[in-house]
């Protein structure tokens, strides 16, 4: 369980998160989505420790970081790493052995060849093996189906069923709206810092809506008029 | 083509203001630096005019990257681009040169304004298409990642070893052996992505003993078969070059706790002065070194709490 208590983060003047409370439990898996710049990726660096904010955040296990597997948007590799070298670096960081390496290779990346030179698809691929590897308790994916072709979409999402059964907490954001009402079990809309909308899987219709309503709205007939 | 030239002075003005200095000054420190290192290549080995067109290729060799080239190309034009790789290939070799004239290598300079001309105009990826097999998989990243990007220098120095050995030249083996550990430090300049570091599950004070363990070990992999060469050979100065190695250790050490010092930012101008006076006065160290350390246990500790 993670849960979040009047969190609120500002950079500077401006106020990104607003008093966020959210409770995420064991075995559940949670949508988080949101236009650009709405504060998702300010709510998960908080999550994970990367930010300083204002407000709290819990956990079932402390401390929470060391409990976390975060996957990036867009995750930084050193420049000549090899795969390989990524996973080991990442199993190091959190004491996991890792014998058999080459059979947890489940996306079938070019472990030997440099991570910098991997496709945007395959960077993500590797990020999220490392994560899985670390055998944490919590998971946040930021954008995971980002540039991921659509056989490793399929292997994402049964990825992710698999974290929920085996009772981890997996939360999730993404701009493509079919990804997580396939996997979630609750969607929250972020908006101007706020949680405006959240609904189990009945009201996911509802969600969607909103996010069209808002988000598109007349813009293209103002658009096509120009 | 002005307005490139201009925005490169901007990015070096902007990289020396974040560094801590003004730019004018930072131009004058580097000068002063460039030309004191210069002299004491040259006053230290009489190979010096053979390595020293070698050190401003080091310098050249990166602006004929592929990606880099195609870029520019695209934005200037193909004349526009080889005036733009030939200008800015003889100003990085320019004070190379004039310190060859002025040390009467006619000859070195003459191949250093060559070689420039000719790198103006070949590109090369810098991305191999083949992985360089390290020994230092088992513990990512610095070693693994750095070697593979100065095995030429290491070579090198490893070459010089054996030169210095065969001509009885202690003082070329030394050199060899501080080039060595040189090149291990360049390896903690960069700061890390602080995602690396958030990801380890250790506390600050484990997290740098960790690094500095690694840093030792693997340096130590480096240098002992430099080292015992050259003790082998010059066994009544072996105490020099322990002294060497044990020095290496130390600088190291104040590296690594220098760079999570300023963590997440790069070494600035206070931490690089205090490193400087850590290579001058190697007993500084004692008080230098804690004094890093504890400043990157309270930098690394909102991030490793």
């Amino acid at each position: 369980m993670i849960e979040i208590q009047h969190l609120s983060k500002t950079y500077g003047t401006k106020q990104v998160l607003s008093d966020i409370n959210i409770r995420f439990e064991q075995g559940k898996v949670y949508g988080i989505v949101g236009e650009n710049g709405a504060g998702k990726t300010t709510l998960f660096r908080c999550i994970a420790g990367l930010e300083n904010y204002a407000g709290n955040i819990t956990s079932s296990m402390q401390p929470l970081k060391n409990h976390l597997g975060l996957l990036l948007t867009d995750p930084f590799f050193f420049s000549k790493i090899t795969g390989k070298e990524y996973l080991q670096l990442l199993c190091n960081a959190r004491n996991i052995a890792i014998t058999d390496m080459d059979s947890r290779n489940i996306f079938d990346l070019p472990l030997e060849q440099y991570a910098d030179t991997y496709s945007t698809g395959m960077k993500k691929k590797l990020a999220l093996t490392a994560i899985l590897l670390q055998q944490n308790q919590y998971f946040i994916f930021d954008e995971p189906y980002n540039g991921v072709d659509i056989q490793s979409n399929i292997v994402i999402t049964e990825i992710i069923h698999k974290l929920k059964s085996l009772g981890k907490t997996v939360i999730i954001s993404s701009h493509i709206f079919s990804t997580l009402s396939d996997t979630c079990d609750e969607i929250h809309l972020l908006k101007n810092g706020q949680f405006s909308m959240s609904a189990g899987k009945d009201g996911f219709g509802l969600i969607e809506n909103e996010m069209k309503t808002s988000g598109v709205g007349n813009k293209l007939e103002r658009l096509l008029l120009q | 083509m002005k307005d490139y030239f201009s925005l490169q002075l901007r990015l070096t003005n902007r990289k020396l203001q974040d560094a801590g200095m003004l730019p004018l000054v930072g131009y004058l420190l580097l000068s002063i630096a460039f030309i004191g290192l210069s002299l004491f290549l040259f006053y230290k080995s009489k190979y010096a005019p053979y390595i020293y067109p070698f050190i401003a290729l080091s310098f050249i060799t990166p602006l004929s990257e592929v990606r880099r080239n195609e870029f520019l190309k695209t934005c200037f034009g193909d004349k526009k681009y080889r005036t733009i790789r030939l200008l800015e290939n003889l100003t990085i070799s320019l004070p190379f040169i004039v310190f060859l004239l002025f040390k009467m290598e006619f000859i070195g300079a003459g191949a250093l304004v060559l070689l420039s001309l000719a790198l103006a105009i070949s590109n090369f990826n810098a991305q191999l298409q083949f992985t360089i097999p390290t020994p230092f998989g088992k513990k990512p990243y610095e070693f693994a990642t750095g070697f593979r990007g100065t095995y030429l220098a290491l070579f090198i120095a490893y070459a010089l070893a054996i030169i210095a050995v065969s001509v009885s030249n202690f003082n070329l083996g030394v050199f060899a052996l501080l080039m060595v550990f040189a090149v291990t430090l360049s390896y903690y300049a960069q700061p890390e992505h602080e995602y690396y570091v958030w990801s380890h599950s250790y506390t600050p004070t484990r997290f740098l003993l960790n690094k500095i363990k690694t840093a030792i070990l693997y340096s130590t992999l480096l240098a002992a078969p430099l080292a015992l060469l050259l003790c082998a050979f010059f066994f009544n100065q072996a105490y020099i070059l322990l002294f060497i190695v044990a020095a290496g250790y130390v600088y190291l050490g104040c590296i690594i706790t220098a760079r999570y010092s300023s963590f997440p930012h790069e070494i600035g101008l206070a931490q690089g002065i205090l490193l400087a006076l850590c290579i001058v006065a190697p007993p500084a160290a004692i008080l230098i070194l804690p004094y890093f350390f504890n400043r990157s246990v309270e930098r690394l500790q909102p991030i490793l709490k």
